[in-house]
């Protein structure tokens, strides 16, 4: 292999039902600064049925490149003529980064395609940096510069690794979405397009769909939401609750409650986070209006990030909490709410 | 020194007895299956001045010695744990902070109702933060005007709900001391029905299950200055005064229990057979019994002499630790070998005795830990 042959950083720009998901916008982003350090420029791979109308928008968040693979095949995803689709371009452009966003998709056809061409990938990345490799020199070991640092949470997060791919290209990446920063959108940027089609004959690894189920969320066992917003006597009454639903909602987070609320009638206990009700882990809990006693710590300080908001600036929840905000949770909530609403139609 | 009981406390503990038998016990197994506060007992009580035997006639009460008190609530422990620590709470906790710290004009508001029994008291210090830990208070209490209002919230309230009057306590402010920064309690008077003062959960426990325990929760709860009890910053020290005379209550009530079950276990004993005799007449009944009552009498005499000392003394928090240490260990040791002795027939709810020993666990936790005692009682040894 080659490596002086790769260029660019190319990305993976996922869409369904003809919809660019916001993880295209997030890679593109990240490659333009990746690309900067490397001085060189940033593809975009968009594989699909009829999607050439959608390589302006790639544009528009910064991509110089869009490689359009078009064909009936690839109306829905199936691993393997969209692998076929990826590994087809890489083997002709020759990139030397390639980003895929660690989507459910992203994670089923990154290892694919990385396999198939025989390279490194690291999965759900959450920082990539320009540097060399190794970080510090060690004597009878030739130190490669400009290589493309990978670093990702492992064993559930409790240990960081910074991973590079040194010998083989192009240097893979499955990118954890809401990592990433995207641009700021140019509106009206054309894209400069460059239509390419390996061609697709199914063969027995196609599979064939027989339905596609659009998720309803029910409610979620609060054991295994992601995220928690969870009230606590400051609430002041069942009615108030609403308001966390809201929160709830714009984030896709399932709302739970302190012992106080499930004493006070307000909510059943299977929504009870603490001692004597379930003990949970999301990535982000909010607590409400809730004092933050010991027997409700240990039902949800293991959470990843906490966010507490509460009148009393010495309540015991700001000792564990990540963020804290003192103050009107009836004044609070709903403008986060809205806030979030705002960011969140931005980011789709 | 004399180890006889005088005429008087000898009367009084036969009124005391006969009170228990013929208005507790009888429905002692009921309060406990329902978990209902046996209010009609308590009302009885209050008219035979039950509920105010060591205050002062002149505020309603009955003008007796601590001995006296002590004896009430033993002798109400014997058939019922539940109804002897109603009295104690009200009695040690409630009463005697006011009696000891309140102004003229917050005795004849509340104490002398407290003491006729016409309103039944509490005591709010313990916080979910806040157990042993007493000074970890995070209720605040802030000065408005002529009010404060107070914010927060207690559990485990014994008398919870059912009590009219509540000693709280509160955090005011902060303190240095010796260079640290300690937060400054004050303790208020706090009536049932003032706006912002509430219930929340009551607790469902494994013993005394007659006892109303419950959460208190201050929203905002404006109480006028004069409520305040004692002076601003010296709350810790009333509340460790009343438990000093608090755990005097409580190591009569787990003395009580005791008796009560060691009483059962003979009277058991002597009546049940197996291989063709009572079993009262295997050695190693006749010699576990013996060791019960070592035991309770033992506990007995460091109860009395702590009541002794709070009739004589200035301070009698080293007495009432050791008298409360040794008789709730005391109370769990014994009632645990009154089950034994019953066989599987202790086992059942139909007899006293599981109820006994179920009642007894708590008197080792509540009012100070038994570690607590070993705390203040090594702490005085140390000094």
């Amino acid at each position: 292999m080659n490596l002086e042959e790769y260029k660019g950083v190319y990305v993976f720009a996922q869409q369904v039902d003809n919809i660019v998901n916001s993880i295209a916008f997030e890679l593109i982003g990240k490659g333009k600064d990746l690309a900067a350090d490397l001085g060189t420029e940033v593809t975009a791979v968009l594989v699909g049925s009829g999607v050439k109308d959608l390589a302006d928008e790639l544009a528009e968040y910064g991509a110089d490149r869009v490689i359009v693979v078009d064909d009936p095949e690839l109306k829905e995803y199936r691993t393997e003529p969209y692998a076929h689709a990826l590994a087809s371009v890489i083997n002709k452009y020759k990139p030397e980064i390639f980003l895929v966003g660690a989507t459910a998709i992203g994670r089923d056809l990154g290892p694919r395609v990385s396999a198939r061409i025989h390279t490194g990938l690291t999965a759900d990345c959450t920082q990539l940096d320009i540097g060399d490799f190794p970080l510090n020199p060690i004597p009878g070991k030739e130190q490669k510069h400009n290589q493309l640092l990978m670093t990702r949470p492992a064993f559930g997060g409790n240990t960081i690794a910074t991973i590079a791919c040194p010998d083989f290209r192009p240097q893979m990446a499955t990118v954890r979405p809401g990592v990433m920063q995207k641009r700021e959108k140019q509106a009206g940027v054309k894209a400069n397009v460059e239509e390419f089609n390996p061609g697709f004959t199914p063969n027995n690894n196609y599979v064939e769909i027989l339905e596609v189920v659009k998720a309803v969320s029910e409610t979620v066992d609060i054991m295994d939401a992601k995220i928690l917003v969870s009230g606590g006597r400051g609430m002041g009454g069942p009615e108030n609750f609403k308001m966390l639903e809201d929160l709830a909602e714009v984030l896709g987070g399932t709302v739970s409650c302190s012992r106080a609320v499930v004493d006070a009638g307000w909510k059943p206990k299977d929504l009870q986070v603490g001692q004597t009700g379930k003990t949970v882990r999301p990535n982000v809990y909010f607590a409400i209006g809730i004092s933050g006693a010991i027997q409700h710590l240990a039902g949800m300080e293991e959470s990843d990030i906490i966010i507490a908001i509460n009148k009393d600036e010495t309540a015991p929840i700001f000792e564990v909490a990540d963020f804290g905000l003192v103050g009107d949770l009836n004044k609070i909530v709903p403008a986060l709410t809205e806030k979030l609403r705002a960011e969140m139609a931005h980011k789709n | 020194m004399d180890f006889m009981l005088r005429k008087e406390h000898e009367m009084a503990r036969t009124l005391f007895r006969e009170f228990a038998e013929k208005e507790v016990k009888p429905l002692a197994q009921e309060v406990d299956e329902t978990e209902e506060f046996p209010r009609g007992t308590v009302d009885k009580m209050a008219k035979n001045g039950f509920l105010g035997i060591p205050v002062p006639k002149e505020y309603g009460g009955q003008g007796c010695d601590p001995l006296t008190y002590v004896m009430c609530v033993e002798e109400l422990s014997k058939v019922c744990g539940t109804t002897g620590v109603i009295v104690s709470a009200h009695t040690s906790l409630c009463c005697d902070p006011i009696m000891t710290f309140g102004t003229e004009e917050q005795k004849a508001k509340y104490l002398v109702p407290l003491a006729k029994g016409e309103k039944l008291g509490a005591f709010g210090l313990t916080e979910p933060g806040a157990g042993t830990d007493a000074q970890g208070q995070q209720t605040k209490a802030v000065a408005d005007g002529d009010d404060y209002i107070i914010n927060g919230s207690k559990i485990f309230i014994t008398n919870g709900k059912e009590a009219d009057v509540y000693v709280i306590f509160a955090v005011t402010g902060t303190i240095e001391k010796r260079g640290r920064k300690i937060k400054e309690i004050t303790s208020f008077i706090v009536e049932k029905g003032t706006p912002g003062f509430s219930f929340g959960t009551k607790e469902k426990k494994m013993g005394i299950r007659g006892s109303s325990t419950y959460e208190l929760i201050f929203t905002d709860c404006r109480v006028p200055k004069e409520n305040m009890l004692g002076k601003l910053g010296q709350g810790f020290k009333i509340a460790m005064h009343t438990l000093d005379g608090g755990r005097i209550g409580i190591a009569a009530q787990a003395l009580g229990i005791a008796e009560g079950a060691l009483e059962r276990t003979i009277a058991y004993t002597k009546e049940r057979k197996q291989f063709g005799k009572p079993i009262a007449a295997l050695q190693n009944t006749q010699f576990q019994l013996a060791d019960m009552a070592t035991k309770v009498e033992a506990a007995q005499l460091l109860v009395y002499k702590a009541a002794m000392a709070k009739a004589t003394q200035k301070e009698y928090g080293f007495e009432a630790a050791q008298a409360k240490l040794y008789a709730a260990e005391v109370a769990m040791e014994v009632t645990t070998k009154a089950v034994q002795l019953h066989g599987g027939y202790g086992y059942t709810r139909e007899y006293d005795v599981e109820r006994m020993m179920r009642d007894a666990k708590i008197t080792e936790i509540y009012e100070g830990t038994s570690e607590v005692q070993r705390m203040v009682i090594s702490a005085a040894l140390l000094k």
